[in-house]
This record gives C-alpha cells, structure tokens and sequence, in this order.
C-alpha cells in the first residue's frame, strides 16, 4: 500500500493554498490598519482593543447564548427524534433518516421566508389562533422567531449523527444490562446514551458552529436589532468597509470556537478512556 | 455494516446529471457585453432581452442591496460598465475617479428628462449621472390605526408613546439618522459630531420607549399585511405599498426630509462606451421607462412616463410624485472616512444595544 | 406494550417532521398564490410557474447552482477519497498535521471561510465568477469527503492491496477492484454531504462570486427587495423532483425483485418436479 502514499499530495498543496493562505491572510488583516489594499500598511492591535467596548462584548454574549440555547433544544428534540426512529425496522430507518435529510436540500433561506409567513402577525398561525378564538401572539421579530428558524435549520444536523451513532450500538449490551440487573433508565443512561456520546458530541459542535456564524436567520427573522457576531462580521465587510476590524472579529470567532471544540474532544477523549 | 438503498440511488443521479450537464454546456458567443450593477428588483427584467436582441450584445444584468455592498464589491476588484448608485454613492464614486463623462450627445432621450431633477448637488452639472428614479423619504401609516392628528408631530411621531412597538425603522445607518437628525432641526449631512451624538440619544431613546424593529425591505410585504401602523419608507416603496392595501397613507414630515435620486454612471473602467450610451438612451425611451416605474413603483424623472404612470397606475397614490421642493428638504452628501466610521459606529452600537 | 411505544414515537416523529415540512408546505401553497403577498393568500394560478420559466436570471441561477454543486461534488469525492486512502499509509506526524488542516473548513465558521477566500481572491487578483465559486465549493465540500471516507479506510486490513498486487494487480487494479468497493458507503455518504452543503451554500457563494454569476441562494437574497413567489414556484419544482427521484428509486428494486421472483416461478413451473431437486 506504499504506491498510495503519492495520493496524500495534491491535497496538500490545496489546502496550503486554499485552506491555510486565506486564514494567515485574515490574521493579516487584523493587526493591520490602512485599508483593503495591501500596499500602505501599518501594523496595530487596535482593532483587537475595539472588540472589548461593551456593545461589542454584549453582542458575542448574545450570540453564544442564543447558540446555545439553539443547540440545547437541537439537542433534546433531536436525541429523542433518533432515538425513536431505531425502534422501526431497518427499512423504515433508512426511509425516516432520508426524510431528516431532503429538508437540508431545500433552500435555507426559503425556509426561513416561509417562517416569516407562518409567524407574522396576520401570518397562518396567528389566523389559525383567532379562528380557534384565542388572541393573536406577535412572534415576528422576536428571541421566539430566531429559535424556531435556527432550530429547524439545524435539528437534521443533529439528528443525523446521533442516529449514526445509535446503529452502531450492539443490541446484546442492552439484554446484558438488564440481565445485570439495570432497570430501564439505568440501561438508558449507562449504556445507550454513553455509546452514542461521539454523535451527540458531533451533533453539537456541527449545530453550535452553524448557529454562532449564522447571520441570514436573525436577519430576517429577528430584525436589525437582532445584532449577533455574524452580523456584526458582514457589516464590517458589506456595509461599513472596515475589512480590517471584521477580520479581528473573524480571528476571535474562530478562536474562541477552536478552544471550545477542542475542549469537548478532550472531554471525549476522557469519557473514552474511563471505560 | 448497515446499508442504505437510497443512499446509492441518489448518487447514481447526480452522476447522471453531471454528465448531462457536461454535455449540455453551452459556449460563449463574439458578442458584446455590457455588465450592469443595479438595485435588486430595479426594472422590468424583459426589457434588458430587448435590449440584447435590438443592439445584438449580451448583459450581466447584476443587483446590490446597499450602496455600501455595491461599494464593496467594486473594491474587492470586480468591474462593471454601468453602475446605478444613489446621489452620495456617485458623489464619493467621482471624488476617487471611478467614472468617466457622458457624452450627452449620445442620449438623444435625455430631453424627455424633467429639469427639476438634474443638476442636483452631488453632480451640479450631471457631468457623470443620468437620473434613473427620484423620491422622498417619509412616513408610510396605517389610517385605521394612527390618528390624522397625531401627524402634525412631524417625525417625532416616530416617538408618540401611543405607538409604541408598532414602527418599523430604516436598517440603514443614514436612513435612521435622517430622522433623528431631522426631529432636532439639523442637517442629515451633518460633521458635527455634537449634533450626531444628540441624534443618536434621540434613537436611543427611541429604542427604549418605543421598541421599533429595524428592517429591510421586508417592511413592504408587512405594511401590506397590515402588521405595523408606521414606517420610515422611499416614497416609492410607499407608492407600490398603498397599490396593494387602500388603508396605508403616506406624508413627508414638515421637518424636511431626503430628497433621493439613484442615477446611472458609466465607469471609467467601461469599454463598451458607445453601447453603455446605447443602455442609457434605451432606458430614458419614455416607453421603456413608463414599463419600469411601473414594474417598480418608483418615480420616473422621464416626464412622459411619470406622468402617464400618476395618472393611470397610481391614480389617487399622492406618494408616487413626491414633493421635492419643501424648504428643510436635502440631498445627501457623501461623507469623509471619519464622519463615516463615526456614523457606523454609533448606529451598530444603536442596534446591539439592548 | 411494544405496539403502544411504537404508537407514542410515531406520533412523535410525526410531530417533529410536521415542523420540518411545515415550511416547506407553506412554500409550495404560496406558489400557487396569485397575489404577490407571501402572507395572503388569494387565489390559485401559475402565474409564478410561467414566470419562472421565463426568467433568464432564474433560470441561469439553477444552471449554476445544479452544476457547481455537481462538479464540487465530483471533484471533492475524488479528491477527498484519493487523500483518505493515501493518508492511512502516510507518516503519523504528516497524517495528523493534514487531518487537523483538514477540520479547519468544517469547524471555523462558514463566513470566516467566506472572507479568507473572499481576501485570497481579490488579492491574487483572480477574475470572481464561476470559477471562484467552484474553488470555494470543492475547499468547503471535500474536508467533508475525507472525514466520511477516512474511518472505512482505516478499518481496512493493511494487507489487502499488499495481497492484490501479490496476486498480479497493478496498483490502478487494487484501488479500484479492491479498495474502492470496500469503502463505497463511505463515499456514498461523503457525496451525500457534499452535494447537500454545496446546494444549500449561501455565505460562501455569497462573498466570493462576481461577474453576474449567482445561485439560487443569492437571488433569493437579493428577491427580498420585492418578495417574489417565483422562486416558491422553484422550490416547488426542486421537492417534486427530489420524490419522483425517491419513488423511482425505491420502486425500481422493489419491481425488480418481483419480477425476478415471478419468472423463477414461471421456470420453476416448467420444469419437470424430480430436475428442480
């Protein structure tokens, strides 16, 4: 198998060139004043010292517990939609799993359109509310709007890996739990959902990265006002100019979410060895 | 090993479409090519296949959402012949020399243009620009809701307690100072940055009290749907609004307001000169322009368009043909670097604030 | 008691995909909205359907998003499965150094993406359009490929190309006769995915394309200046093609079996009773 090593080079240089040169030059970017073009430059750390006003730390703050938030209930909606769907039989799963999956190929931002119809105030649910004779509800342009729009945005994202991960799990160990003496729950927490941690964790950290970049979402169903990090990055490039302090917004963006994902594989890593 | 049947089916597909697609790829043709850089939703789109079939030529037909994405995409290197910015857009466009003259011989169509809006400040002598659209920016109520009274407020309507939570604003930082600026008599090109601060409390405190949801143009679809009482709207927009639901009104407060013209420039990277001429007299052909303001809603500075438009299409729309003379009216000016940054600055800071 | 949790999760399921699907209905009713409002709904007509079809901008936008997910898809999958193979056999340093180059796409924030290759291209200069966003489509599909591939490669016994060879193979002969095959679920999956993420990709189409060259994403961001109903029509059109793919493609093994099944007995009728023992 020595003759594939070759193999491995091409992508190397791909991703030096496409992978690695961009982030070095959005690093660039951000300890840089003097515009976009690259010939009067000056070194600086300004715009990493504009990131701690209040406004701007207030906004990563709202970001991460929205995301947060957006992920916990991707998390709790999600484990228990997987869960369930193993109960059928194998051809039914695959038929189940596909219907989680074609959502995901249908236009995002469609999505989120129709959700504008569906929650604004003479929208479909609200007509539905007043027919049914209670009192419309505005939830257009609120916390509530985003959620729903994140939350089914992302729910595929996480149930998908955690369906994955549920398959693998050899359904002896269950029988040998309650041999054991383990009632349900036990078997549950013991062994289900401890083998299904590497897909719960994928689920997580692919629904957390989605949600703290996304800026489309609170855009359209949040408002102006809904301010999280992605917006903050786009005006900074589409609307304001200032490409050097959006890049430093990028740089601690990525930073902040290298350190968490790292974090949670060690964490993986751990529950691993445990056993 | 779990198997999924599907999963081989699809991808059987997509290689066929591949290939398919492969096979169907179409080649490019000598012809000449025009690239146009206009506002999303900015004319009616059959009019740019007659123009292709009448000088046998092809256009990249290309929209912005703002004057700054457009900016912004010039700056990262993309060229375009014709570009269709609003007055300050053109203004800073001129300063650093992106644009070249127009040969008004060349535009046979122009007499058809209305005098009142040449000649604006921002190109004294439309050396650059040939106006596209005009209009005004006001208030666009709803009359079952908001009380005829209340509109002597001006633009501190915006801050009547009794609409509290019923207001879209601008999400635009010049569009939501233009309000503030004007509630407290100054003007919207202001440098002052004084004057900006106190604006600035003025939204602030607008925020608070009132709880306004900043939007886009998506405030169109909800003012039709009758979601909120005010918004800060383009007159045009407010025209093409009140064609679809009779209860919306518009007024332009006494404060004065924006007097806002997108214009069309040739830009000095354009080599296709004679045809960008060609696109621009095309576009001036009163029939042609009469299809657009339709289509659009906003106000034609071709007179016989214009006015065959306020007659038959908006008939009783009084926003269609704004008023653009009122005393404390003005156009906006392009800013420098600093005053810029320090608008954009305050205005995330006026929306991140919670 | 089994029939009774099946009963609760199904209606669970049922539940979860009403929310899934909700959106997607809401488009496909307002398609047939002959009003312009995506929130009234006044009458049914095709109006947005005839539109659709004569919308040059449209049309062109499908071409380029079916083609550009296409071709990144293509390219990605060869590349990443080519990568994966090679990297199980590569030095422990370089395989770990390539892997967590390889996790850089997929963890940073798509716009974080979209900007570095948005500054990369403006910087080199390089004409944004079609290309760009092909570029940008294969870098943000094929770390996906890898990381789909790479674990069936590794649960690959080492000795199995080895023996190949041993028995005459030449190297193009084990890759594709023996290789290939044992890890085609693993492709299956990575082109699942990176056909998905391209299709659906509007932050990096976004930033990084030019020359009036966009997907569907970035028209309809550009259609909120107007809501336009022409492009539920659209994805109207897309879900319709996504089932009649589905249906085909579950019916066509289900009548092959049965059809095989009924000409074994159609044989197995002809021939004389003690020959089929």
């Amino acid at each position: 198998m020595k003759h594939f090593t070759k193999l491995v080079r091409p992508y190397i240089i791909w991703a030096v060139v496409i992978i690695l040169l961009p982030l070095l030059l959005i690093v660039l970017y951000s300890v840089t004043t003097g515009g976009n073009d690259l010939v009067n430059i000056q070194f600086t750390l300004d715009n990493f010292r504009r990131m701690t006003e209040p406004v701007y730390l207030a906004v990563f703050a709202k970001s991460f517990r929205l995301g947060l938030t957006a992920v916990g209930i991707c998390l709790f909606a999600g484990y228990i939609l997987a869960y369930f769907i193993t109960f059928f039989s194998e051809r039914t799963q695959s038929l189940l799993i596909l219907l989680v999956t074609i959502p995901m190929w249908i236009n995002t931002l469609l999505r989120t359109y129709a959700w504008i119809c569906l929650l604004s105030d003479n929208g479909a649910v609200n007509t539905l509310l007043q027919m049914l004779g209670f009192q419309p509800v505005t939830m257009m342009y609120t916390d509530f709007a985003v959620l729903i729009g994140l939350v089914s945005d992302l729910l595929p994202f996480m149930v998908l890996p955690i369906h994955t991960s549920l398959c693998k799990i050899d359904h002896s160990l269950h029988e040998a739990a309650m041999d054991l003496g383990a009632n349900k729950v036990q078997t549950f927490w013991r062994v289900t959902f401890k083998l299904s941690l590497p897909g719960v964790l994928n689920g997580i950290i692919m629904t957390f990265l989605l949600s703290i970049s996304t800026f489309v979402i609170p855009k359209l169903l949040g408002g102006g006002q809904y301010m999280l990090i992605g917006n903050l990055i786009e005006n900074q490039f589409i609307s304001v100019g200032d490409w050097n302090f959006g890049s430093a917004i990028s740089v601690i963006l990525a930073f902040i979410i290298l350190l968490a994902i790292t974090g949670m594989k060690q964490f993986d890593q751990e529950e691993g060895e445990e056993e | 090993m779990k198997k999924n049947p599907f999963k081989k089916g699809i991808c059987l597909l997509l290689g066929t479409l591949l290939a398919a697609c492969l096979l169907g790829g179409c080649g490019n043709s000598g012809k000449p090519v025009l690239k146009v850089y206009s506002w999303g939703e900015y004319l009616d789109t059959s009019l740019l296949s007659e123009f292709e079939k009448e000088y046998d030529c092809k256009v990249i037909y290309e929209t912005f959402d703002s004057n700054e994405s457009m900016y912004t995409k010039l700056q990262s290197g993309e060229t375009y012949d014709i570009l269709v910015p609003s007055d300050y857009m053109i203004e800073r466009l001129i300063k650093e020399d992106r644009l070249q003259p127009i040969d008004w011989s060349l535009v046979p169509n122009a007499a058809g243009l209305d005098e009142a809006v040449m000649g604006e400040e921002f190109d004294p002598d439309n050396t650059y620009s040939v106006p596209f659209f005009y209009g005004s920016v006001g208030i666009l109520y709803d009359t079952t809701v908001v009380d005829d009274a209340d509109l002597s407020d001006g633009w501190e309507l915006l801050r009547n307690p009794k609409y509290a939570e019923d207001i879209y604003m601008y999400d635009s930082e010049r569009d939501s100072f233009m309000p503030a600026l004007k509630a407290l008599g100054y003007s919207m090109n202001t440098t002052n940055h004084e004057e900006i601060d106190q604006a600035y409390e003025w939204l602030i405190d607008q925020r608070d009290t009132m709880d306004p949801v900043y939007v886009g143009d998506d405030v169109m679809d909800n003012m039709i749907s009758g979601n909120k009482a005010l918004a800060v709207v383009y007159s045009g927009d407010a025209a093409y609004t009140m064609r679809e639901n009779e209860d919306l009104a518009f007024f332009e407060p006494k404060e004065g307001t924006n007097i806002w013209q997108d214009a069309m420039v040739i830009t000095s990277d354009c080599t296709e000169v004679e045809l960008a001429h060609a696109y621009i007299d095309f576009m001036l052909e009163p029939e042609h322009a009469y299809a657009n303001t339709v289509e659009v809603g906003y106000t034609s500075p071709v007179v016989e368009a214009r006015t065959k438009a306020a007659e038959e299409d908006f008939a009783g729309i009084p926003a269609y043909l704004p008023s653009t003379l009122g005393d404390n009216n003005e156009v906006f000016r392009y800013q420098d670097q600093e005053t810029k940054e320090y608008f954009s600055e305050l205005w995330t800071k006026v929306k991140a604030a919670n | 008691m089994k029939k009774k949790r099946k009963l609760g999760s199904g209606l669970y399921i049922t539940l979860c995909f009403l929310f899934l699907y909700l959106p997607i209905l809401v488009t496909m009713v307002y398609s047939f909205n002959s009003s312009k409002s995506l929130t009234k709904f006044e009458s049914f007509s095709l109006r947005w359907y005839e539109n659709l079809f004569s919308s040059g901008e449209i049309m062109h936008a499908v071409y380029v998003s079916i083609t550009i997910a296409l071709l990144a898809t293509a390219i990605s999958t060869v590349l990443g499965t080519l990568t994966a193979i090679g990297l199980s056999k590569t030095r422990r340093i370089l395989k770990e150094a390539i892997l967590n180059v390889n996790n850089i796409p997929i963890m940073n924030p798509d716009i974080v993406t979209a900007i570095g290759l948005m500054i990369l291209f403006s910087s080199i200069k390089l004409e944004k359009g079609y290309f760009t966003m092909l570029l940008a489509h294969i870098a943000l599909c094929t770390p996906y490929v890898i990381t789909s591939v790479y674990p069936k490669v590794r649960n690959l016994d080492p000795n199995l190309a080895n023996a190949a060879m041993d028995l005459g193979a030449t190297p193009v002969q084990a890759l594709t006769k023996v290789i290939l095959p044992m890890i085609k679920e693993g492709i299956y999956a990575g082109v699942l995915l990176a056909f998905t993420m391209s299709f659906d990709d509007f932050v990096i189409s976004y930033f990084v394309t030019g020359n009036g060259i966009s997907n569907i994403s970035i028209i309809v961001y550009n259609m909120t200046k107007r809501t336009n109903p022409t492009i539920n029509a659209l994805s109207t059109l897309v879900i319709l093609v996504i089932v009649v793919t589905l249906v085909l493609v579950h019916l066509i093994p289900y009548l092959k079996r049965r059809r095989e099944e009924g000409r074994e007995k159609e044989i197995d009728s002809l021939l004389p009773k003690e020959e089929v023992e």
